[in-house]
């Protein structure tokens, strides 16, 4: 019986900036089998190993039918995501999952779509944007509003996306930011407050939002207030965990776990917990 | 009463004809505590004991393990899986840790299961031996087992005058028994251990109720994190996973951990899901009595062994948080276990 903690061995195909402290890495399972079986949904997570170090669970931001890799947009922050930083193409790594469930993206079909995403939060809605405004898939969604903040204009992910997705068709791209840097023309405001603006209108949507809690905690407020339902607005939770198969106790909220039964929860769901999110 | 039994020397003797082509695992008297440990001899078999010090958990899920290793050779990666378990039979575990393992099986069984654990599991045949007396924090048969509870072995020996009443519990138990000379004959009525009931009746819904109690808060206070109740306990299943270097290799250590810990939930970022120690507390308790039961059917995480009753520095009782969950007004918490103090038992 295979351990289900040995990991796939992985090769670092590509690593990219994407801000000062925030790197893309792109993985390639060495085994063909595993490439060819290594599929996964928006929203889910899979473990990551440095090693030598260790390894930590990181959500998956790529879309898996694009066949160009694995993608992982990872924040140095702590001891694993900083030996990854360390690392050029070329290494090998460790990878296990997918784990998690999904954004129920059939759930979504027809209506119109509000994602909002804060600095590194915006990680697993990349995802989501891809997947969605796909040719094939288009169609198939009402009107979509991106929303992506961050603190500074250097701290935006995936830049070189923007054009593609403000260039979408029924697709509005929105970008703020806390502070300019000079040269910033855009927007500077912090995304409660854009919101507000953006006058979203609550019939037929869903909102999907992540990014710190501070952030979350405010733009439900205005959300709220704009006539969303908890059941309409939808995000994933961060836990600490350290299997991704609900066997090690430690990613529960209350009665649920982040592993199984998250990360992706709506706020009704959110709000049944018996524990604080 | 008519039954299969052994007698003493007959017990002996299986003992050694097992110990001849099985690894026996059988409690032994260690510096003062009994732990379940490989024995040669029956000489070496504690069989007047109450219960072990350590439950037999860490013989399917041990305190601490390389679960793989792996060594770098010419930029390359090579992995190494653990070699896999071999045979053991599992002698003089008491119908409480049995249950403790059937209640382990839920989460490390459960799909993809743990290949470690389930290898062992697989490979081990339990010889259980029904309790005659119990242990001053014993409460087995208030959480749904009972001293002589059959459920989860594979073999129960219950001691009498004449020898041990034999009852073969599985097929794999009666294979086991085979090399046994088990005969069939008039034996006393076994008299198993009484105990000191808890009212644990409706615990699940009153731990529900008393979530946002301030009664957590107040247990709390006096926990010191040492973590014992975690590691004495048959079910406690926290781990956590870290990378050792030794040698040339690297192992993927598993190890136990414990949700008392301050840093237990703690991201990368800082961020902590509970921050004190009131609702690392409530953690514990709602694990055991709320959550566990949710997810499997009601079953329990707790087999009323009494060790974390023993082994609290500071006299944290789980029989008294069951008792006094069970006995809050709703809405109006009361610390009654907090305040009373020393043994708790006013």
């Amino acid at each position: 019986m295979p351990s289900p903690f040995v990991p796939h061995l992985a090769t670092l195909k590509a690593v990219q900036d994407l801000t000062p402290d925030v790197k893309l890495f792109s993985l390639e399972p060495l085994d063909p089998q595993v490439k060819e079986s290594f599929t996964y949904k928006p929203g889910q997570f899979a473990f990551v190993s440095a090693f030598g170090v260790g390894e930590a669970p990181f959500g998956l931001t790529s879309v898996a039918a694009r066949r160009d890799g694995m993608e992982f947009a990872i924040r140095r922050v702590g001891t694993v995501s900083a030996a990854l930083h360390d690392l050029e193409a070329g290494a090998t790594l460790g990878l296990r999952g997918p784990y998690g469930n999904s954004f129920p993206l059939e759930d979504y079909k027809g209506k119109d779509l509000l994602i909002i995403g804060g600095g590194i939060g915006f990680a697993p809605l990349r995802p989501v944007i891809n997947t969605v405004l796909d040719p094939a898939h288009r169609a198939g969604f009402g009107r979509v509003t991106i929303l992506n903040g961050a603190r500074s204009p250097a701290d935006l992910v995936f830049k070189e996306e923007f054009e593609a997705w403000a260039a979408a068709p029924n697709t509005r791209l929105e970008l703020t930011v806390d502070r300019g840097d000079g040269k910033w023309q855009g927007r500077v405001a912090l995304i409660p407050d854009v919101v507000v603006e953006l006058k979203p209108a609550p019939a037929n949507a869903v909102t999907i939002i992540c990014g710190p809690p501070i952030m979350i905690h405010f733009t439900l407020i205005k959300l709220k207030e704009a006539g969303f339902a908890d059941g309409q607005i939808v995000t994933t939770l961060e836990a600490k965990m350290k299997c991704g198969m609900g066997k090690c106790a430690r990613c529960n909220v209350g009665d649920r776990h982040v592993c199984l039964d998250g990360p992706v929860f709506d706020f009704a769901q959110i709000k049944g917990l018996l524990e604080p999110f | 009463m008519l039954n299969r039994f052994m007698s003493r020397p007959a017990l002996q003797k299986w003992l050694q004809t097992l110990m001849a082509d099985h690894q026996v695992v059988a409690p032994v008297r260690v510096e003062g505590l009994v732990l379940f440990r490989p024995v040669k001899g029956p000489e070496e078999v504690a069989l007047d004991y109450r219960n072990t010090t350590m439950s037999p958990k860490e013989w399917f899920f041990p305190l601490s393990e390389a679960i793989f290793s792996y060594r770098r050779e010419d930029n390359k990666v090579i992995l190494e899986p653990k070699e896999a378990p071999q045979e053991v039979v599992l002698f003089g575990i008491r119908p409480c840790d049995a249950r403790g393992l059937a209640v382990l099986d839920k989460p490390f069984l459960q799909a993809p299961a743990d290949g470690l654990y389930a290898q062992r599991r697989e490979r081990a045949t339990l010889v259980g031996l029904a309790c005659r007396e119990a242990g001053p924090t014993c409460f087995c048969d208030s959480m749904g087992g009972g001293p002589g509870d059959a459920s989860h072995v594979d073999v129960l020996l219950t001691e009498v005058k004449e020898g041990y009443i034999v009852k073969a519990v599985t097929t794999k138990g009666a294979k086991l028994l085979t090399s046994a000379q088990v005969q069939e004959g008039e034996t006393e009525e076994p008299v198993l251990a009484g105990l000191r009931p808890v009212k644990s009746r409706g615990i699940v819904e009153a731990m529900r109720r008393q979530f946002d109690s301030d009664y957590w808060g107040k247990v709390a206070d006096r926990c010191i994190h040492c973590n014992l109740c975690a590691f004495v306990c048959p079910t406690c299943y926290c781990f956590d996973i870290r990378d050792f270097p030794v040698g040339e290799r690297i192992e993927r250590v598993r190890s136990w951990d414990s949700c008392q810990s301050p840093a237990f939930t703690r991201i990368a970022g800082g961020y902590e899901r509970r921050p004190s120690k009131g609702e690392r507390m409530r953690q514990r308790f709602a694990h055991k009595l709320l959550y566990f039961p949710g997810q499997w059917e009601g079953v329990l995480h707790c087999v009323g062994c009494g060790r974390c009753v023993t082994a609290c520095p500071v006299n944290i009782d789980i029989r008294e948080v069951i008792e006094d969950v069970n006995a809050l007004p709703e809405r109006a918490a009361t610390a009654s276990a907090a305040e009373k103090g020393g043994d708790g038992r006013a």
